[in-house]
């Protein structure tokens, strides 16, 4: 029944989205349906939430988030154009080679990684229930239930591409990315070991998005 | 059959936010401390992980965090005439149980009293003359100051990372920050948290009318901050789940997140839990303690042996393990006579509810338990009260905790109980309604105390507590007259309707107000009203210490938290550099 109606409504937004012109500037690295590169940095923007979306032109053109090549792109943009194009992906369908269904308990082999076992255990236990020795809370906490994202507070990260995922976590961690709201990523980030971010980033690379 | 343990240095009974503090001063001290718990281990991950800790029916209609009162409940009457009934159901007040204590589920509000608050009765009479007060009050002095306690507020809220702006540096008065506060020595270790729509409102409606607004000081922290004992703690983020809840994100101010991974740490400190202590045991002098004894989940009795013992419970708890254990005389109310149980208080809580048009939107759940905008120019004697007939006062502040869909629903006056008029009352007001706390002192009185309970008992069969108590005619004034305040400022706000509601007589246990349950364990200089000495130290067996807010002779116009993590640090100080060196009095009778 879920699916049924996902695949309706997949239907529907993918039939009324066209792309806004300023998309060509997207599309070079972020897919021609904006599905991200997979093995590469850079994310799927598909299904992302188009709040999220928005914040981030904002931050990259104001330079409160540091990327050379993303900077001046935003900046080329007006803050309409920026909303529009937020708008088209946060409603593109996740790409079907991204939505495969894994099971929900620890998984044992992940899509587009090659982690262990031993480590697809450690970032599902990260996501859902955190690391006390550490001090760190489940990353579900606030980016939801299966990290499906909370519209106007934190994005999705089911589906996300692996390495995009660690090098945001490297990068909050080393704080050259510093655009959270009360440096809750720094915070937590600064936790965390390479091992920790590989398997975190790896867990939620293998969930099938939600959207 | 009892099981003798070996001798320690220190038995601390309850592990809580005194208990861990203490603990962790004695065992770095160099000094064997056992802590015995009768609740559970639990800790951030993975007790308080969403979505379990989001709960509103298990945590806050069926209180999960809270005493087990199927097993030791308390017995409450208003009045010496009336047969005490046990509280089947916390209501009117929510103690915790479990490791951290009542302060895992606070809302982490912290104040400091002010330097009269210590010194209420020789100031009262001074400034109001003899007589002002009902022949019936009975609120003294506590034999420490706050100049004293001062250098112990601060490391108490820096060991919390405590959010807030200072209205007085060192006699300076700071702009934005409460003028009516005494001195502090610093800044707070880290600025205010956000302060939302209904505070922005209160904010400027209260500097209309002269009054002095300032961000509540909160422990759900504004910032990532790193305590003096190396621990880290997390921004909050206003989720709306504090106060009856544990923190999922390390950004509220609880045992588990500032001093418990330093404790446990420590091998000269053992924490036992399970174990629920049935009396402090004296020897046949009855002047001096031995140990405790304790029966833990598995219904086996130990007696630990220790040099010293000190109670750390819930303020009403204490009071009852003096009484079980024999230590101090109980209290008669028909003469006056007797310290255990006397000049138990509690705290006046009033509200005034305003109701706006829709286009005033408030988000009532984007909260935390302390991101407040309030005043103190109606608090404690912040006023003149010559010709009002009473004394206290309250701060009043809109202070805007949660928005849960369960419990959360505001109506005005007049509105059904139930049915569709109710919840089309709820539907229209839910998010356009700001509520005031107005957090009214509570002064002693000669007819409200805790004793044992002559009737009923506990599951492991001994005598319950039993309260009597309702609220002193001084405090019912004072409601009145703080909340035709608080109207007014609703009023300033624009508000199209306003409701007051002053706290009534009787006190009823049924409907919730808040769990700043005081007294019954008295601090002060005389041994003839006070249980315990300056340094919170039995007058009648001086190698137990007895902490907690039991030792407040009456109740100060805000939440006792902060007062009570400066009172801990006091009495560190007085144990290591005073008693432990050298056991017996630290002060004569």
């Amino acid at each position: 029944m879920k699916y049924v109606l996902l695949l309706l409504l997949g239907a529907g937004v993918a039939t009324a989205a066209t792309p806004p012109p300023e998309a060509a500037a997207c599309q070079a690295c972020h897919g021609a349906r904006g599905e991200g590169v997979v093995d590469g940095d850079k994310p799927r923007l598909a299904g992302q939430s188009a709040h999220y979306l928005d914040k981030q032109l904002q931050d990259f053109a104001s330079g409160a988030r540091d990327n050379a090549i993303m900077s001046a792109i935003a900046r080329a943009l007006n803050t309409q154009t920026r909303s529009k194009l937020a708008a088209y992906y946060a409603a593109l369908p996740v790409p079907a080679a991204l939505a495969v269904p894994t099971s929900l308990a620890v998984p044992t082999s992940l899509e587009h990684t090659t982690a262990t076992a031993a480590q697809a255990g450690r970032g599902h236990q990260l996501a859902i229930e955190g690391a006390e020795g550490k001090r760190v809370q489940a990353c579900n906490n606030c980016h939801g239930p299966e990290g499906s994202g909370v519209a106007l507070s934190a994005p999705a990260l089911a589906g996300q591409l692996a390495a995009y995922l660690a090098a945001q976590l490297k990068s909050f961690q080393q704080g050259s990315r510093k655009n959270d709201a009360g440096s809750l990523m720094r915070s937590v980030a600064s936790q965390l070991d390479e091992a920790d971010i590989t398997a975190v980033a790896s867990y939620y690379a293998s969930i099938p998005s939600s959207h | 059959m009892v099981q003798q343990l070996k001798e320690v240095d220190v038995v601390v009974i309850g592990v809580g936010m005194v208990g861990s503090i203490l603990a962790k001063e004695l065992a770095a001290a160099g000094y064997k401390v056992v802590g015995l718990e009768r609740g559970s281990t639990r800790f951030t991950v993975p007790e308080f992980q969403s979505p379990g800790i989001h709960d509103e029916l298990r945590f806050d209609v069926r209180k999960a965090l809270m005493q087990d009162n199927t097993r030791e409940p308390v017995t409450f009457r208003n009045t010496s005439s009336q047969t005490g009934l046990p509280i089947r159901r916390w209501e009117s007040f929510l103690p915790g149980t479990g490791l951290g204590g009542s302060m895992v589920h606070w809302n982490g509000q912290t104040y400091r009293f002010q330097a009269n608050d210590f010194e209420l009765a020789t100031r009262t009479r001074e400034r109001y003359g003899q007589g002002f007060l009902d022949p019936d009050v009975t609120i003294q002095d506590w034999g420490v100051t706050y100049d004293e306690l001062e250098p112990h507020y601060d490391r108490f809220e820096y060991l919390l990372g405590t959010s807030g702006k200072a209205g007085n540096l060192k006699g300076q008065i700071q702009p934005g920050g409460d003028p009516h506060e005494s001195p502090r020595s610093r800044e707070y270790p880290t600025p205010p948290q956000k302060e939302h729509y209904s505070g922005a409102l209160f904010r400027k409606a209260a500097s209309s009318l002269g009054y002095h607004p300032f961000p509540q000081p909160s422990s759900n922290l504004s910032q990532p901050y790193t305590n003096p004992e190396g621990l880290k703690m997390n921004t909050c983020v206003f989720c709306g789940f504090c106060e009856r809840y544990a923190c999922e994100h390390y950004a509220k101010s609880t045992p588990q997140t500032f001093i418990l991974p330093v404790l446990l740490a420590n091998p000269n400190f053992e924490l036992r839990t399970g174990c629920q202590v049935q009396r402090i045991n004296l020897d046949s002098t009855k002047k001096r303690a031995t140990g405790v004894t304790y029966i833990d989940n598995a219904g086996r009795e130990f007696e630990q042996p220790a040099a010293l013992v000190i109670t750390c419970l819930f303020a009403i708890n204490n009071i009852r393990m003096l009484l079980l254990s024999g230590i101090g005389k109980p209290y008669d109310p028909a003469t006056g006579k007797g310290v255990v149980g006397r000049n138990y208080a509690y705290q006046t809580m009033s509200t005034v509810a305003s109701f706006f048009d829709e286009d005033v939107i408030v988000n009532p759940f984007m909260a935390s338990g302390a991101s407040g905008t309030l005043i103190n120019d109606f608090a404690g004697d912040n006023f003149d009260h010559s010709g009002l007939g009473f004394i206290g006062g309250a701060f009043i502040g809109a202070v805007n905790t949660n928005g849960r869909p369960i419990q959360y629903h505001p109506t005005p006056p007049g509105t059904p109980a139930w049915g569709k008029g109710w919840k089309d009352a709820v539907l229209k007001h839910y998010n356009h309604t700001i509520m005031f706390s107005l957090h009214g002192s509570s002064v002693s009185q000669r007819q409200n105390y805790a004793d044992l309970d002559p009737t009923y008992k506990d599951a492991w069969g001994q005598p319950l507590l039993r309260i009597t108590f309702d609220f002193p005619k001084n405090d019912l004034k004072m409601a009145e007259y703080v909340t035709a305040r608080g109207a007014e400022i609703g009023k300033a706000m624009g508000a199209k309707q306003v409701a007051g509601n002053p706290r009534k007589a009787p006190y009823t246990t049924q409907q919730y107000q808040t769990t700043h349950n005081t007294g019954g364990t008295v601090m002060g200089n005389d041994p003839g009203t006070s249980v315990v000495n300056r340094y919170l130290q039995s007058w009648d067996v001086p190698n137990v210490f007895v902490i907690g807010a039991s030792a407040y002779p009456q109740n100060a116009s805000w939440n006792p938290t902060g007062t009570l993590g400066a009172l801990t640090y006091w009495v560190a100080d007085a144990l290591k550099n005073k008693y432990l060196k050298n056991p017996g009095r630290l002060v004569s009778p």
